[in-house]
């Protein structure tokens, strides 16, 4: 309990929101040759939220229905697990991988985590944990599975390289199970109910098993559903950790009406602040807690949302960031207008260069999830987008998000349009570093969010 | 050509890996669309003791059969009887 102390703690001294509490009290409690294995992964390790990972969206289909997912993902404006803009394949992914390592030097992380299941779409997932691993060895592989296949391939896994593994299971009573999972597909029939959720389960335990066994570091991931598994989390991490796994990461249930799942569609709530954290002391007696999880999507790129973090409450000053428009490629050749993504880069104050941070969707910042953008909320997007960041940097812009940007206190920049962007960026870091002591304030609470 | 793919797909690839015929793919012009090649499509009647097509995938009235019946129809697979568009 004194996990939870520390939480509070923290949480009141940096007075930002509990979303982004103190993984000081989970590393404490981990053998010292794991917090070694996970000091560089951030979504094991609170302290490596400098580090960023990706993933790659190779994964589309899925094998089982879970009640708090739509498959109709095709989403852009929500950001929650299961979502993704834009399938890549193998020989994609290993592109998109080339790109950001480039500009992103503190990408250590590579990961498989959809939009479907990594272990649904065996051949996409291994051949593009190879073709990474081939380009990079120090690259740490990981992969998230709803655990149905796991024991089949957790060997295979192990064999190419993959060190860190999520399992999301939500129970181990199938009578609860079938509540949440109204069918799994598993040797080539459509299970439903009872018959569904004991083979899920015992997949499940069997896969964490092997995949323990086999040396990887194991998260749970449980998605809390009040009257639901509330009431069986002890039960539930008492036999996850017996069979290996290493941490537990609860997270509330996102449901959404407008998101059209069958918890959204139905009503069913999410957890409160503190259900939540009931939730995590109960499983917190029997393995550490992660508790800094953003649920972000498929094919997130980034660091964990920055500004949350405890760097971020002992600096005095508000890290710099750019933002760029760009197309995915090297150059900055987007019309300002016609941005679908900005990739954001901060300044690292000790080596006093750029340092790729995130890639934001522009339609993920609209208003109104359930109504596709107008014209005007697209632009407005595109503003909200950016509005932490001190300069934008892209080919062309009109007149009229020129002055918009300068009301909001972002320089626009087209000085260097068609030039390479880390060339851009690093005469940039030599006229940035005098910090402005104004204006523009981060919020917090929105990085939290994001 | 014993099953077809309705505009209902939104293009998740799940039917395609476990068609046992290869008779999935992908609309060349529209690749959230996925079809099933009338010639080579068994059914699965030779393989399995259902569609594997029909068996996996996750949207509701996305399978019809030869008589153009939805295999999986409204409400039967997320139990969502009244839809609501994303």
């Amino acid at each position: 309990m004194e996990l939870h102390t520390d939480e509070r703690l923290s949480a009141a001294s940096t007075g930002c929101s509990s979303s982004q509490a103190e993984g000081a009290s989970v590393s404490h409690l981990l053998p010292k040759d794991v917090q070694q294995q996970i000091a560089r992964h951030p979504c094991y390790s609170k302290q490596a939220h400098k580090y960023a990972r990706m993933h790659l969206p190779v994964a589309p289909a899925c094998n089982i229905q879970c009640n708090y997912c739509n498959r109709k993902y095709d989403c852009s404006n929500e950001s929650r697990p299961g979502v993704v803009s834009h399938l890549v394949d193998p020989h994609g992914a290993l592109k998109q991988f080339r790109a950001i390592k480039k500009r992103a030097p503190n990408l250590t992380v590579v990961g498989i985590a959809g939009p479907g299941d990594a272990l649904a779409n065996p051949k996409a997932t291994f051949s593009a944990l190879k073709l990474i691993r081939e380009e990079d060895p120090t690259a740490q592989l990981c992969i998230s599975t709803n655990g149905l296949m796991l024991a089949e391939y957790a060997d295979e896994l192990a064999a190419h390289g993959v060190h860190h593994l999520t399992i999301t299971i939500n129970t181990i009573d199938p009578v609860i199970a079938a509540k949440i999972y109204p069918w799994v597909y598993y040797n080539h029939r459509r299970l439903r109910g009872l018959a569904a959720a004991e083979r899920l389960i015992a997949n499940q335990l069997a896969g964490l098993e092997a995949a323990a066994k086999l040396g990887m570091l194991v998260k749970v991931n449980t998605v809390l559903i009040p009257g639901i598994n509330d009431q069986q989390i002890a039960t539930l991490s008492a036999a996850v950790k017996a069979r290996g796994a290493l941490m537990h990461n609860i997270m509330p249930l996102i449901s959404a009406a407008e998101h059209g799942t069958y918890f959204g569609v139905t009503g069913q709530r999410g957890p409160t602040e503190a259900e939540l954290s009931s939730a995590r002391d109960a499983s917190g007696q029997f393995m550490p807690q992660m508790t800094h999880c953003q649920q972000c999507r498929a094919d997130a790129v980034g660091t964990l949302g920055g500004g949350c973090g405890t760097e971020a409450a002992s600096e005095t000053s508000q890290p710099i960031k750019i933002a760029v428009a760009t197309n995915g490629g090297p150059l900055i050749n987007t019309h300002f207008g016609h941005a679908q993504q900005f990739e954001i880069y901060q300044l690292d104050s000790a080596t006093t260069e750029f340092h790729f941070l995130e890639r934001r969707q522009v339609a993920q910042y609209c208003n109104g999830a359930s109504e596709c953008p107008e014209e005007e909320a697209d632009k407005q997007a595109m503003f909200k987008a950016i509005e932490d960041c001190r300069m934008v940097l892209c080919s062309r812009i009109g007149i009229a998000p020129w002055r918009t940007l300068e009301q909001m206190g972002i320089t626009p920049n087209v000085d260097h349009a068609f030039a390479p962007i880390d060339e851009a960026l690093a005469t940039l870091a030599k006229t940035q570093l005098a910090p402005k002591a104004d204006s523009h304030k981060e919020s917090n609470d929105e990085v939290c969010h994001y | 050509m014993k099953y077809a793919i309705t505009d209902k797909c939104v293009g998740c690839h799940a039917c395609l890996l476990v068609c046992p015929s290869n008779a999935v793919f992908a609309d060349p012009d529209n690749p959230k669309q996925f079809m099933i090649h009338p010639r080579r499509c068994t059914g699965c009647e030779d393989k399995f003791a259902d569609p594997q097509c029909a068996s996996i995938c996750p949207v509701e009235e996305a399978i019809v059969n030869e008589s153009a019946m939805a295999v999986n129809p409204l409400g039967s697979l997320t139990g969502i009887e009244l839809r609501r568009e994303c």
